[in-house]
């Protein structure tokens, strides 16, 4: 059965009448103009994934030292890169999609070859049919993974090699990419441009050792700080708007963890164990590799937290579950406490936040073409916050009845992109010596 | 899974020396051994020896190594390391540890450093496991043999990834000299960011050095040699110190002479670069 590829990536303008997201390696535009959406833009990533990094039988045969590693353990060593996360299967995903501030550029991360692409929307004149447009592609030497803006509309660029390089959002030469502007020796997850009280710019980075870094800007080779805290991989930061010095991490901990970067103070942590236990399934077994005789070891991790733009409140959601996880900020503390939980009709993929509005995708290859994105707002009237129906079904109904027969998002039901990645960022301690 | 290693056949006769040091180390590793308790048992212990500790040369600085560390530098336990620089009675450490060896190999450097700088808490930081517990060894045996001039209770050696973990043993500014000596070369172009010295890693050693702090670095692959040399004088954090500085420490003369690496250097003929850096004040425009 063919189903459309359930989206991966979601991003809104800060008005809410414009939303981009990710299906398979499409990216597509929709408009809205109070009543119903609009498809108005697609750009379809034709570029194949590279499978280098796979080794293949016969390069196995052909190295001795390959060979003899197969011969000692039982010529299982194809195996080993399937699950490291530095040597993961490859498809052509676009990740991390973002808006720039003034909303003429679409950016991402694609994997399929390492590259940063920006996308120029226009949205009047000859392009009305089709408002996306590439207008660069640069490659990276390693695949990155995380990106961020500056306030001078520099683009920052995390790799899965722990390099962060700096690169132009206006050019649209490729350049050439020189050194890093600062590094981890660890996979870089997450990238945030901030700044203090005085107007002092700063990039705080994190990765999958549990470091959380804090490096001046421009000056990156002078570190601030280190935010220490973490006991497993971080997969995600963010930084409210309304408290600039404060910020939220999350990954493979069972808490959330709320800061004082510019102090490099810890406020508080969330632990969210209890209340993810009952939505935990089998899709949280741990790979068999380092799974227990009694295949009883659960593993599980945030993908995503988002603050609020106006509102006290962070989000977020543990990989593979349908539960949105709302947290209240005490303003003057940071203290966290459950403001409610939400739950979703499928399995959450990403999540985003846009002015005070959440918008979430989901797992809905077997909803029969409906719940791609579910929109979120908060009730000032109750103070809770609830799932914008009319406008979720209006946008999803014009996702089915548009992409119905878009070749380029219409997948078999087996064919579906590996959607939850976190995961694998977990740290086994597999390497001996 | 890889084979199992030789360390671990139980026939061999590295197996059981290596059985019987870890027994020694378990019982010795952390203890504070005063005069009164060596009294009735007054043997000398002996120096390990190296063949019993053989690994192979590298260390994949990416990989995700069985690995202790401190979650931050204040959850570090110093006293365990240095027992006789923890004051009895407050429990605090009356020192802090201001010479890092990185990448310490065999320990040579800190056996030399020890009695020149008494009063200064010196670690070597090693990412291969026999080459740690070798050095853990060797200082057991040589405080045990010095137990009353109380010699060598200044140095000890961490099995440690310095790229990945630094800062989570030191604070900023903590260090006043960081050796690196004999690194890994990694010749290949692809392995470079797998060096000790890269523009980005720097960063994190000018954080834990204090300003006016030293790095010192000595190889015998003099492409290894250029290559420190161009990223430490690039870095804008770093200021390269001259010859007659270098004629003038005795952190180089020792570094010249003491390293295993340097005396199989020497028994070879071949060179030696050295070149120290010093730590810069940060920018004032920050």
């Amino acid at each position: 059965m063919n189903v459309i590829h359930p989206f991966q990536a979601v991003v809104s303008n800060a008005s809410g009448n414009q939303i981009y997201v990710v299906s398979k390696s499409t990216i597509l535009a929709y408009k809205y103009d109070g009543k119903e959406y609009r498809l108005i833009g697609k750009w379809v990533d034709e570029v194949e994934g590279n499978h280098n990094h796979a080794p293949t039988e016969s390069k196995n045969a052909k190295s001795p030292s390959q060979a003899k590693k197969m011969r000692s353990n039982g010529g299982k060593s194809s195996k080993k890169y399937t699950s490291d996360p530095l040597f993961p299967i490859i498809t052509s995903q676009i990740r991390k999609l973002r808006l720039s501030s003034d909303e003429s550029k679409l950016i991402a991360c694609t994997d399929s070859d390492k590259s940063i692409i920006i996308l120029r929307i226009l949205l009047e004149g000859e392009y009305e049919d089709n408002c996306l447009k590439l207008t660069k592609r640069q490659p990276f030497p390693k695949r990155p993974n995380a990106l961020t803006i500056t306030d001078r509309e520099k683009l920052i660029i995390a790799d899965k090699f722990g390099d962060v390089y700096e690169m132009d959002a206006y050019k649209d030469d490729v350049q050439e990419i020189k050194e890093p502007i600062l590094g981890h020796v660890s996979m870089l997850t997450d990238i945030l441009f901030v700044r203090d009280l005085q107007g002092n710019k700063y990039i705080i980075t994190s990765d999958r050792d549990e470091h959380i870094k804090i490096s001046h800007y421009p000056q990156c080779y002078v570190v601030d700080k280190w935010l220490f805290g973490h006991k497993q991989f971080i997969s995600s930061l963010c930084n409210p708007i309304w408290k600039s010095q404060w910020l939220f991490s999350a990954g493979g901990d069972e808490c959330v963890f709320a800061w004082d970067w510019i102090n490099g103070e810890k406020l508080a942590e969330f632990n969210y164990e209890k209340l993810i236990q009952p939505h935990l399934s089998a899709a949280h077994l741990a790979s068999e590799r380092f799974q227990n005789e009694s295949n009883d070891i659960i593993e599980y991790a945030v993908s995503t937290i988002v603050s609020l733009h106006t509102l006290p409140f962070v989000a977020f959601f543990v990989e593979a579950t349908n539960i949105l996880i709302i947290l209240e900020v005490c303003p003057n503390t940071g203290v966290l406490s459950l403001k409610e939980t939400l739950e979703l009709p499928y399995s959450i993929v990403s999540l985003s936040e846009s002015h005070d509005e959440l918008e979430v995708t989901c797992d809905n290859r077997s909803a029969g073409s409906d719940h791609f994105v579910e929109f979120i707002t908060h009730n000032k009237q109750n103070n809770c916050f609830e799932i914008d129906t009319q406008r979720s079904d209006s946008f999803n109904r014009a996702v089915a009845l548009t992409l119905k027969d878009e070749e380029s998002v219409n997948v078999g039901s087996d064919d579906i992109y590996p959607l939850y990645n976190m995961i694998s960022l977990k740290k086994h301690g597999e390497h001996y010596s | 899974m890889k084979a199992k290693p030789l360390s671990q056949d139980s026939g061999s006769r590295r197996y059981a020396y290596r059985v019987n040091k870890q027994e020694n180390r378990k019982e010795l590793k952390h203890v504070k051994i005063d005069e009164k308790s060596v009294e009735s048992k007054t043997e000398t212990l002996d120096l390990p020896k190296k063949k019993f500790y053989r690994q192979r040369a590298h260390s994949n600085p990416f990989s995700d190594h069985q690995l202790e560390y401190p979650l931050s530098p204040e959850e570090m336990d110093w006293s365990k390391l240095y027992p006789e620089f923890k004051d009895p009675t407050t429990g605090d450490m009356t020192k802090k540890v201001t010479v890092a060896d990185i990448g310490c190999g065999f320990g040579g450097l800190m056996v030399d450093l020890s009695p020149e700088f008494p009063d200064d808490l010196i670690l070597g930081m090693e990412i291969r496991v026999q080459v740690t517990n070798y050095v853990e060894d060797r200082i057991i045996a040589l405080r045990n043999n010095n137990i009353e001039s109380k010699r060598y209770q200044n140095i000890n050696v961490l099995r440690a990834n310095a790229m990945k973990f630094l800062p989570n043993f030191f604070t900023k500014g903590q260090l006043s000299k960081m050796f690196f000596c004999f690194p890994d070369p990694h010749f290949k172009q692809r392995k470079h960011k797998a060096r000790i010295i890269t523009n980005t890693l720097l960063s994190e050693y000018a954080y834990v050095l204090k300003e006016g702090g030293i790095v010192y670095t000595i190889t015998d692959v003099e492409d290894l040699h250029n290559w420190m040399v161009k990223h430490l004088e690039e870095h804008p954090l770093f200021e390269r110190l001259d010859r007659t500085w270098e004629n003038g420490d005795k952190c180089v003369s020792i570094m010249l002479n003491a390293t295993e690496e340097g005396k199989k250097v020497e028994r070879k003929k071949g060179d030696k670069f050295v070149a120290c850096f010093k730590r810069l004040p940060n920018p004032s425009d920050l």
